[in-house]
């Protein structure tokens, strides 16, 4: 990651788990935890993230006809903006502070 | 609120074990980070680890996924306040009674380990924020830093040599690589040297659940190749079948796994799926792990492969929650999200309490068998060999 090239992420759509998968054998993506694509209305989905400098080459490989790419967000930025909803001190360092969870007791 | 920083998980760990002195048990972790941070697990429930059944759940073992260590911390807050009030739990529309979370505390033990890579959070939350592996300085030097824990237990871990050349495994042997590089040998890693001890202490632990993000999906065994239920000789210690392991859409090889199991797991993922739904509608469907490429060393192939490995081991099922829709979602987002991994997983485990031998009883494989599934199965998942 660069701020000059930064790593997008990008929705990949198919009719087929076979076309997805010849496009991501071409492309050398981040495909994520574990490389599952999920159904939508199109076919499979699976979001993957690649950097910005690469996105033209990756819609001009070989197997990218059968894929509809989308950009879904600018991942790094997305993330550089998300570090300031990170805690800074510790809220817990008084040892009676205790954390509350979100589900409702009743 | 706003995301927990790394020292603010292990102090509302302590605060927590401090607070619910009766129901928890604090543990430290022997093995450092290459950082020299000690992590902790949070044991949780009213009887001792020998006497009941455990559920081992992970977070923050990629670092960049920053929903899952707050989830569990806030998890394990909500069941002990709850637990000490005699109060249910709801989250959206999916309500626990009183008595699940009593029964949940009296009959199983909960053993959650928040961060287990907190050096890679702490470079993610700081630095680059789509770091995902831990901080190890590997010998190539330079930018050459971390190993991808997700792909470092001792499961099929040599991919070189235990999957077909042509099978994809995302994983490499490249010290350079920014994402999956496997480290230098199976369990290299103190992260997870440390789960694999939590294991391997608490052997009354039968459910694992790592929790990473994001999909959405829930995944269940195995992540190597295509189920089979027919031919127990098809199986990861068999290395007769490495040339041919881990191809899509083949019969030479799938991986062997037992129709109870399966329709166990599948059950229990569904459940899982159903009580995230309730919260706000979100769809976590139930996946095999293996999904477009397979996968090796990671830590639910790990857990289940285990009692393979060495039958005197109990049998630990292996699941993987892939939460939320992104790896770092606001954090009005991220609340939802912690949510929907809350009722998941109370749900598996209110589910499992109804599976576990009385407290004190010495567990049975019979115990879990004959469950009533509630499967959404993938079409052609677990098919039987051509």
């Amino acid at each position: 990651m660069t701020a000059d090239d930064p790593v997008l992420r990008v929705r990949l759509e198919a009719a087929t788990l076979a076309e997805l998968r010849s496009f991501t054998d071409e492309v050398d993506a981040d495909l994520g935890c574990r490389a599952i694509a999920t159904r939508s209305a199109s076919g499979y989905a699976i979001d993957v993230h690649l950097p910005e400098s690469r996105l033209e080459s990756a819609r001009g490989s070989r197997a990218a006809t059968p894929v509809s790419m989308t950009v879904v967000e600018n991942a790094t930025a997305t993330g550089l903006e998300r570090q300031a909803e990170v805690a800074e001190g510790n809220r817990y360092a008084a040892r009676g502070e205790v954390p509350r969870g979100l589900g409702s007791k009743e | 609120m706003a995301y927990l920083n790394v020292d603010e998980i292990t102090s509302a760990l302590q605060n927590l074990a401090a607070a619910y002195p009766a129901t928890t048990e604090l543990i430290t972790c022997p093995h450092p980070t290459h950082e020299g941070r000690q992590t902790q697990v949070l044991r949780i429930g009213t009887r001792p680890a020998s006497e009941v059944d455990g559920v081992l759940l992970l977070g923050g073992v990629h670092a960049r996924e920053w929903v899952p260590p707050d989830a569990l911390v806030l998890l394990a807050a909500d069941l002990l306040e709850a637990h000490g009030k005699s109060k249910g739990l709801r989250y959206g529309e999916q309500r626990f009674s009183a008595t699940d979370v009593q029964e949940i505390l009296a009959r199983l033990n909960l053993f959650v380990f928040a961060c287990v890579n907190p050096d890679g959070r702490r470079h993610s939350q700081a630095g680059d924020p789509l770091w995902r592996k831990n901080r190890r300085q590997n010998n190539g030097g330079g930018d050459c830093v971390g190993v991808d824990l997700n792909r470092n237990f001792d499961f099929l871990w040599d991919h070189l040599a235990r999957f077909a050349a042509d099978s994809g495994v995302r994983t490499t042997a490249d010290p350079c690589d920014k994402f999956t590089y496997r480290g230098p040998a199976a369990a290299s890693e103190p992260e997870t040297r440390n789960v694999v001890w939590v294991l391997d202490t608490y052997p009354r632990i039968r459910w694992h659940v790592d929790v990473h993000s994001a999909v959405p999906v829930i995944l269940h065994s195995w992540g190597s190749d295509r189920n089979q239920t027919l031919d127990p000789g098809q199986n990861f210690l068999a290395s007769a079948f490495d040339p041919v392991r881990g191809r899509p859409n083949d019969n030479a090889y799938r991986e062997y796994i037992t129709e109870d199991d399966l329709d166990l797991v599948t059950g229990l993922a569904g459940r899982m799926g159903e009580a995230v739904r309730a919260v706000r509608g979100d769809d976590y469907p139930v996946e095999q792990a293996y999904g477009l490429y397979p996968t090796s060393g990671a830590s639910d192939d790990y857990a289940y492969s285990r009692h393979f490995a060495n039958p005197a081991q109990g049998k630990v099922y292996g699941f993987t929650i892939e939460c939320g829709h992104s790896f770092q979602p606001t954090w009005a987002e991220a609340e939802d999200v912690i949510r929907e991994v809350g009722a998941g997983l109370t749900a598996l485990c209110a589910a499992v309490t109804r599976l576990s031998p009385e407290p004190g009883q010495v567990p049975s494989p019979a115990a879990v068998s004959g469950t009533s599934p509630t499967s959404r199965r993938a079409p052609g998942e677990a098919e039987t060999l051509a």
